[in-house]
C-alpha cells in the first residue's frame, strides 16, 4: 500500500518535475533574457549630470521630431530601453538608414509604419549616445507633463468675431427703428389730417370757398403726367441708359473682372496670405525675367509632400508629378500680342509691389483681375510715378541732367515711358 | 403694328441696351466681350497658354493652316504645349562664370567640402537675407524653425542647435539644392549665385 502510494507519488512527482523542469527551462530563458536587458539598461547611466548633457543634446537635435510622452513626427520615444536593446537604438540613432538597410525586421517596421519618414543621421560619441539614452529613460518614468491648453486666443477671436456681428446687427436695428418711427410720424399725421378735415366739414358756417380747401383731394395721377415731373423722369431714364451704355462699350475687350475656375482649386488666400508664402517663392520669374511664371508641380510638392497629403485637390499634384503631366492653369491675365510688358522691369528695377497692378492677391481664394490693363492705365501710371532710381547709379546721370532742367522730380514718362515702341514694336 | 405696341417696343428696346452692354462684362468664368480679336489672340506660340482646339475662334479665323484663331499650341511638344523644357544637359551662360553644380545628390561627404566663391561682405549677406526671407522663411522662421508652414509641417529644426550649427557652407548649399530629408529641392527656384547668397545668411543664423 505505501509502496504503491510511494509509486504513485513518485510518479506524480517525476511527471511533475518534468513539467517543472519544463518551467523552470522557460523561466531561466525568460529570466535570462529579462537579466540581459536589465543588464543591457543598467549600461545606462543614471548620474543626473549625465541626463542633463542628454537632454540638451535631445532639445537640441531630436525635440523637432521626437516627445518622450506622446507621438510627434517620430515615435513617442517612452521605454525605449524596454522596447529595443541599447546596441540597435544606439545604432539606430546614429544612421537608421544603415540600419533599416542591412534589413533588420523591426526598423524595417517602424520605418513603414512612419510612412518611410527619414530620420536623419547624427554624428555622435558613444558618450554622447548614453547622455541622451539616459535622459529618454529618466524622463520615461516622470509623468508626462500635462500640455497647456492654448485655446484663449482662439475663444478670443470667437468674442470678437461676435462682437463684429453685433456691431453691424446694432447698426440694422437702429436703422429698422429709425424707420418704424417714421412711419409712425406719417401715420399720426395722416390721422390728424383726417380728424381736422372731418371737423371742418362738419361746421356749417364754413364758407364754401373754405369748404373746397377743406375737403381737396390730392390728385397723384394729374400730377404725375405735369410737365416738369414727364421732363426729369425722362432725363434721369436717358442718362441712366447712356451712362450704362457707354460703360458697357468702354468694357469691350477689358477683362477687369475676369476669374475663371482653375483645376486646382489653390487659393492665394491660404497660400499667400495666411501663410505668409513670398508671391515671388512661387512666381520665380518675377524679377528676372518678362513672365513672373507660374510655378510647376514640383514647388508645390516642396511643402505637399508632406502637408494636407489626403485632401482631394492636393491629390490632383500628385498625379500631375506621376505622370508628368503639367497642370493646366487658365491664364488670367492677357494682355494683347500687340503690346509689351516687362515683370522684372517693374518689380525688380521700378520697385512697384504687385499689389499695385493685381489687387490684394493675398486675399483672393480665386485670382480675379483687378486692374483692366488698357494702355490708359500704363500711361496714366507712368505719368504719375517717380523713377525709383535711389541706389541704381545707372539712373545717376539721368537724375542730374533732368535736375538742371525741371523742379519735378523724375518721373517714367521723363525716361521715355510714354513713347510708343517701348510698349509696342 | 399699330403706334402703342410700336411705342412699347421701343421702350423694351431701349431697356434692354443697358442690360445687354451690362453682360458684355467680364465675370467668373466669362471673358467678356473682345472687339478685334484678331488682334488680341496671338498666333505665335504664347508662354504660359495653351488652347489645343483647333476650332476655337473659327468663326474670326483667316490663318492660312485653315485653323480657329484661338488655337495657340504646338502638337510636336510634349502634351503639345508651347513651352519646351531644355535638352538635358544644357549649360546656361551666365554673366557670374558659374559652372554647372556637378555633385550628385547623395554625396554629402563631397558636398560639404565645397567652398563659398562669393566674397564675404555686407553686399552678400543683406542679399542673402532678402533671398531667405522669400524662400527660406515661411518653413524655418528666423532660424528657428518655427515659420508659419514649419509649424504645420512640424520637424523643421533650428540651425544654431546641436548637429545645424556645425554643418558646412557646401553642406547647406546642397541641401538647398537637392533638398534633404522632408525637405524639397530649392534649385529650380534659386540659381547658384543666390544660393549662396542664402548660405552666407544662414551661417549668420548658425551663430545666432
Ligand atoms: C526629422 C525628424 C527626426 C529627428 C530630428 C529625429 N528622429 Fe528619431 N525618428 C524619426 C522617425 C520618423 C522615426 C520612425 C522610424 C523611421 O521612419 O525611420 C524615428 C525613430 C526613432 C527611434 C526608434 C524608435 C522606436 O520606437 O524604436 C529612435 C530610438 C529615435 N528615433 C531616436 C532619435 C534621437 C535620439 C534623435 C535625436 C538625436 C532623433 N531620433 C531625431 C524622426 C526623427
Ligand atoms: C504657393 C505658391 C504661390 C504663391 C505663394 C503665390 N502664387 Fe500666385 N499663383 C500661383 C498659382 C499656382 C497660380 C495659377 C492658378 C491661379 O491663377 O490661381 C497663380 C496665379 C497668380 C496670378 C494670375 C496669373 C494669371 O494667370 O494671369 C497672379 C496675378 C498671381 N498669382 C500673383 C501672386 C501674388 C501677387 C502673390 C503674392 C502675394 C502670389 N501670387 C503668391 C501660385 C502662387
Ligand atoms: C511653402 C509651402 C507650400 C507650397 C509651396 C504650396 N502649398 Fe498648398 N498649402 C500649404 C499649406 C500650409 C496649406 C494649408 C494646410 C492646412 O490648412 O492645414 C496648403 C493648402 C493647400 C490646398 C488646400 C488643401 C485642402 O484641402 O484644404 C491646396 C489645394 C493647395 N495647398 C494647393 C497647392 C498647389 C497647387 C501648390 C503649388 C502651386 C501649393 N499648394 C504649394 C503650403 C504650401
Ligand atoms: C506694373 C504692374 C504689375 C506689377 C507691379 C506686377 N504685375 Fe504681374 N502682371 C502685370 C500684367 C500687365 C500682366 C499681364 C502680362 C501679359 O499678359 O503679358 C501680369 C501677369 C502676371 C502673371 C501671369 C502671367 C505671367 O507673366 O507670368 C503672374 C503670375 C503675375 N503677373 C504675378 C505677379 C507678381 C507675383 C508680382 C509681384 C512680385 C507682379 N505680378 C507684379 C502687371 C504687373
Ligand atoms: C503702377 C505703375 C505702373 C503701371 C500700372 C505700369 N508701369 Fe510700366 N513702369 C513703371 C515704372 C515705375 C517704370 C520704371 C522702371 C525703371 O526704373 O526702369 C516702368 C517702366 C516701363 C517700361 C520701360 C520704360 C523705359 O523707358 O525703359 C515699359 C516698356 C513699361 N513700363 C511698360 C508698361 C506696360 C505695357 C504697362 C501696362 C500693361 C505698364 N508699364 C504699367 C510703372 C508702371
Ligand atoms: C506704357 C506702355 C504703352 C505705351 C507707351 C503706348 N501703348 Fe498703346 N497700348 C498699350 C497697351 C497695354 C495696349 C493694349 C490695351 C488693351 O488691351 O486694351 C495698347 C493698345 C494700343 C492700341 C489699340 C490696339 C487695339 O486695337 O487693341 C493702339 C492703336 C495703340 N496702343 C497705339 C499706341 C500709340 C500710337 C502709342 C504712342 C503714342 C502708344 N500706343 C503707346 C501700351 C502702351
Ligand atoms: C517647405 C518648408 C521648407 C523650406 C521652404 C525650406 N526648408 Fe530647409 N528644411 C525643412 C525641413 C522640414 C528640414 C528638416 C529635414 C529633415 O531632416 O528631414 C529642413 C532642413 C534644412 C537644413 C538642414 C539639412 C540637414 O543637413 O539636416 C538646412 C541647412 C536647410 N533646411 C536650409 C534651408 C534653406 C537655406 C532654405 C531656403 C532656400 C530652406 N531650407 C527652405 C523645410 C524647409
Amino acid at each position: 500500500m505505501l509502496e504503491r502510494q510511494s509509486m504513485m507519488l513518485f510518479k506524480k512527482l517525476t511527471a511533475r518535475s518534468s513539467l517543472l523542469v519544463v518551467m523552470m527551462f522557460g523561466l531561466f530563458t525568460v529570466m535570462a533574457t529579462g537579466i540581459a536587458s536589465a543588464q543591457d539598461a543598467a549600461s545606462i547611466p543614471t548620474d543626473p549630470a549625465v541626463v542633463g548633457a542628454g537632454k540638451t543634446l535631445f532639445d537640441d537635435n531630436c525635440a523637432v521630431c521626437h516627445k518622450v510622452h506622446g507621438q510627434l513626427l517620430g515615435p513617442a520615444l517612452k521605454d525605449l530601453s524596454k522596447r529595443r536593446d541599447v546596441a540597435w537604438s544606439k545604432a539606430f540613432i546614429l544612421n537608421s538608414q544603415k540600419v533599416i538597410q542591412s534589413g533588420d525586421a523591426d526598423a524595417v517596421a517602424l520605418y513603414e509604419e512612419y510612412g518611410k519618414l527619414e530620420m536623419p543621421a547624427h554624428d555622435f560619441s558613444d558618450d554622447e549616445l548614453n547622455a541622451i539614452l539616459a535622459y529618454i529613460k529618466d524622463e520615461s518614468a516622470k509623468a508626462p507633463e500635462v500640455a497647456q491648453a492654448e485655446e484663449a486666443p482662439a475663444a478670443e477671436e470667437a468674442v470678437q468675431e461676435l462682437a463684429g456681428i453685433f456691431d453691424n446687427k446694432y447698426m440694422s436695428i437702429i436703422l429698422a427703428v429709425n424707420l418704424l418711427i417714421l412711419v409712425l410720424i406719417l401715420i399720426v399725421l395722416g390721422l390728424t389730417i383726417n380728424v381736422l378735415t372731418k371737423y371742418l366739414n362738419e361746421k356749417a358756417e364754413l364758407a364754401e370757398e373754405d369748404r373746397e380747401l377743406a375737403s381737396q383731394r390730392f390728385d397723384f395721377r394729374a400730377m404725375l403726367a405735369s410737365k416738369p415731373v414727364v421732363f426729369f423722369v425722362t432725363l434721369l431714364f436717358v442718362t441712366l441708359v447712356t451712362k450704362t451704355v457707354l460703360d458697357g462699350l468702354f468694357s469691350i475687350g477689358v477683362q477687369q473682372g475676369y476669374a475663371p475656375t482653375q483645376p486646382i482649386a489653390f487659393s492665394h488666400e491660404v497660400h499667400a496670405g495666411q501663410y505668409e508664402i513670398d508671391c515671388n517663392y512661387c512666381h520665380t520669374g518675377v524679377t528676372k525675367s518678362k513672365n513672373a511664371n507660374i510655378p510647376s508641380a514640383n514647388i508645390c510638392m516642396n511643402c505637399h509632400s508632406t502637408i494636407k497629403t489626403d485632401s482631394e485637390e492636393v491629390q490632383k499634384i500628385f498625379a500631375a508629378v506621376e505622370n508628368n503631366q503639367p497642370i493646366e492653369w487658365v491664364r488670367v491675365h492677357n494682355l494683347p500680342d500687340l503690346a509689351y510688358f516687362n515683370h522684372a522691369q517693374h518689380v525688380k528695377v521700378g520697385g512697384v509691389e504687385c499689389q499695385t497692378c493685381h489687387g490684394e492677391i493675398q486675399e483672393m481664394a480665386v485670382v480675379k483681375q483687378h486692374a483692366d490693363l488698357t494702355m490708359g492705365w500704363c500711361v496714366s501710371c507712368h505719368r504719375e510715378t517717380k523713377v525709383n532710381a535711389e541706389g541704381n547709379p545707372y539712373y545717376d546721370k539721368l537724375v542730374e541732367a533732368h535736375n538742371k532742367r525741371s523742379k519735378e522730380p523724375l518721373t517714367v514718362e521723363d525716361i521715355g515711358g510714354l513713347e510708343c515702341s517701348k510698349c509696342h514694336y | 403694328m399699330n403706334k402703342s405696341a410700336y411705342k412699347i417696343l421701343n421702350t423694351a428696346l431701349v431697356c434692354a441696351l443697358p442690360v445687354l452692354m451690362f453682360s458684355c462684362r467680364a465675370k467668373d468664368n466669362y471673358q467678356g466681350l473682345e472687339f478685334s480679336p484678331n488682334m488680341y489672340h496671338s498666333v505665335a506660340y504664347e508662354p504660359l497658354k495653351q488652347i489645343t482646339d483647333k476650332e476655337a475662334g473659327m468663326w474670326v479665323s483667316n490663318r492660312a493652316d485653315g485653323k480657329g484663331e484661338y488655337y495657340n499650341s504646338n502638337e510636336f511638344n510634349p502634351h503639345r504645349m508651347n513651352m519646351r523644357e531644355p535638352v538635358a544637359g544644357t549649360v546656361s551662360r551666365n554673366k557670374d562664370g558659374f559652372l554647372p553644380y556637378r555633385i550628385k545628390k547623395d554625396d554629402w561627404e563631397t558636398a560639404a567640402k565645397n567652398l563659398n566663391p562669393l566674397p564675404d561682405n555686407d553686399a552678400v549677406l543683406s542679399e542673402g537675407e532678402i533671398l531667405y526671407g522669400k524662400f527660406c522663411q515661411p518653413c524655418h522662421g528666423l532660424g528657428d524653425g518655427q515659420g508659419p508652414v514649419g509649424k504645420v509641417m512640424m520637424g523643421v529644426p533650428a540651425y544654431n542647435k546641436g548637429r545645424l550649427a556645425k554643418l558646412s557652407e557646401g553642406h547647406i548649399f546642397h541641401a538647398i539644392t537637392f533638398g534633404k530629408g522632408r525637405m524639397g529641392a530649392h534649385g529650380s527656384q534659386l540659381n547658384q549665385k543666390e544660393r549662396w547668397q542664402i548660405v552666407r545668411y544662414v551661417q549668420a543664423l548658425q551663430q545666432k
